[in-house]
């Protein structure tokens, strides 16, 4: 995948119907790429960073051998699925 | 884990500071609510066009991408409370109703569908081939997408593109990772979903040891251990080539109906089983059939009764305990569908349902009385003709009314994919109707006598019986 397309790509799939935004947090969960505004960007990413680890951790106690692969946290009004990297970035979708 | 975290931050983000207070920062966003502190707009750019970034991104947004799409609401809730949020037609025991439409903003805009073709090896997957965009003359003229039933998402699995406009498309029946297209320059082109180029990995010279004039019929025919790709283009040329190799046919023939000059073949179909009979149409409205081997090689017999060029040719499929795999029908420009048996060089009968030109017509697959048309004015007709012979049992006009360029029945025969005229595909579900019943097999055998016995008026003469 070419730079250019991963801004296509975000803009695309923001524009698809039900989704409210997307981020993209590195390991710190400090975060790169937004289409939301600032303040929300920083509250989604210092929330989901937090379950993150401790979801991550969770996994990884009950089985060593064992890595989170993705999360998916459906409320009442809607959904934010998290794809982490290998240690290193962590996608968000807010559906 | 947190010493591996401050090893990568180290590698993607060369930001100052020792190890010690990143340490300490990260304990204190812990303890307290404090905020992340904040990349510049300069290293979030490294980051973004750093290596690693983009396989991650690559990996994890087509996992989000299908989960999106997929939407089953687990959740749901029959007892009503959810039904605000319920969106589209519940048609429910109709017909004909829309599953799915595929297009794409930036390779299908404003290209008409030139052909369409399901994957043998995987339901799921079907093939448009499109013509050029005459908006955008620096994209390529051919364009060949293949879509994804299975998931939600609203992407092609594969997108290829050539030079020339594509005019005809198939899935290489016993190559389950090629793809045949047929040009409009005449070449043929040979895609691999296994490369990573979209453009073709091989292709046909330009020569006139091959072809020269657009190929509309791209079949590959015989066995798993004996195959051919037939090609025919509308200067009458027919070549058989082998997969391994399309540097040069291995064998070609004009074909010419009496000696007098080729046929303009518009279309071409093999009956179920044959390997050697086939059928053309032609752009004057003769079908003709024709053999590639033997001693009567070439055309064969003349079939007469369109009175505009002949758009679609579909043979018999549907395999149960009648045969009749002597029947075909074709659709053409002169507003009508025609039923014929190989034996019979009259139709058998006319349909003449439609007030536009009728640009294709295909059998159903498992129905043996069962076909679906599709004509200039948005209408996609399913005819059963074990029900009525003089009007369509179901028909729909698709959202637009655009011109239909293509109809494809799905291998289970409960879905038809349409083309239109502008880069859109229509896949639509075929409910009570595509599903055969034993008798259906008898009944249509009736039906045909019937059809023969009212078949005198309005003839001068009657149809001439053929040696088969």
């Amino acid at each position: 995948m070419l730079q250019a397309e991963v801004e296509e790509t975000i803009k695309r799939i923001q524009s698809q119907k039900g989704v409210q935004g997307i981020i993209i947090v590195n390991a710190e969960g400090i975060p790169i790429k937004s289409t939301l505004d600032n303040s929300s960007t920083v509250q989604y990413a210092g929330n989901v960073h937090q379950l993150l680890m401790k979801a991550r951790g969770m996994v990884r106690d009950i089985d060593p051998q064992n890595d989170l692969t993705f999360l998916r946290v459906r409320s009442k009004k809607n959904e934010i699925m998290i794809a982490p990297g290998i240690e290193m970035y962590t996608q968000f979708l807010l559906g | 884990m947190s010493e591996d975290e401050e090893e990568d931050e180290e590698v993607t983000e060369p930001k100052a500071g020792p190890e010690n207070d990143l340490q300490e920062e990260e304990e204190s966003k812990d303890t307290k609510e404090g905020h992340p502190r904040e990349l510049t707009e300069e290293e979030k750019q490294q980051v973004l066009h750093s290596e690693e970034f983009l396989i991650f991104f690559d990996r994890s947004i087509r996992v989000m991408e299908r989960a999106l799409a997929e939407d089953s609401n687990i959740f749901f809730d029959y007892s009503g409370r959810d039904l605000e949020d319920k969106e589209g037609d519940l048609q429910g025991g109709s017909s004909l109703s829309l599953n799915r439409l595929f297009y794409d903003e930036h390779w299908s805009k404003h290209r008409v569908i030139t052909c369409l073709d399901w994957s043998p090896q995987y339901p799921e997957l079907l093939v448009a081939s499109y013509n050029n965009n005459e908006d955008a003359p620096h994209e390529p003229d051919g364009v060949a997408l293949v879509w994804n039933m299975k998931f939600k998402k609203t992407t092609p699995e594969y997108i290829y593109h050539c030079q020339s406009p594509v005019v005809s498309v198939g899935f290489a029946r016993f190559h389950p990772n090629l793809l045949v297209g047929g040009t409009y320059s005449g070449q043929i082109v040979l895609w691999d979903n296994r490369s990573h180029r979209r453009t073709p990995v091989q292709r046909t010279p330009l020569s006139a040891a091959a072809h020269t004039h657009p190929v509309y019929c791209v079949n590959v025919v015989g066995t798993q251990n004996a195959n051919n790709l037939i090609t025919v283009s509308t200067d009458g040329r027919m070549c058989s080539w082998s997969l391994d190799m399309l540097s040069q046919p291995q064998e070609s023939m004009e074909l010419v109906y009496n000696k007098s000059k080729p046929v303009a073949v518009t279309g071409m179909a093999f009956p179920t089983g044959d390997v050697n009979n086939y059928i053309v149409g032609s752009e004057e409205g003769t079908v003709y059939t024709a053999s590639r081997h033997g001693s009567k090689a070439g055309i064969c017999e003349m079939f007469e009764g369109h009175q505009g060029p002949v758009t679609g040719i579909s043979c018999h499929s549907a395999v149960g305990p009648v045969d009749f795999s002597h029947l075909f029908v074709t659709s053409s420009f002169d507003w009508t569908v025609k039923l014929w048996s190989t034996k019979q060089n009259k139709p058998l009968y006319s349909f003449e349902d439609n007030a536009d030109y009728v640009y294709d017509v295909m059998w159903s697959p498992v129905h043996p009385s069962l076909f679906a048309a599709v004509d200039g004015m948005g209408r996609l007709d399913l005819w059963n003709l074990n029900n009525d012979t003089e009007v369509p049992t179901a028909s729909v006009t698709i959202e637009g009314a655009p011109a239909l360029n293509r109809v494809r029945w799905a291998a289970g025969g409960k879905e038809v994919a349409v083309g239109d005229s502008e880069g859109r595909v229509w896949i639509y579900d075929v409910g009570e109707l595509a599903v055969p019943h034993s008798e259906d097999w008898a009944r249509f055998g009736r039906t045909l006598m019937e059809i023969r016995a009212n078949h005198g008026d309005g003839e001068e003469e009657g149809p001439v019986e053929l040696a088969t």
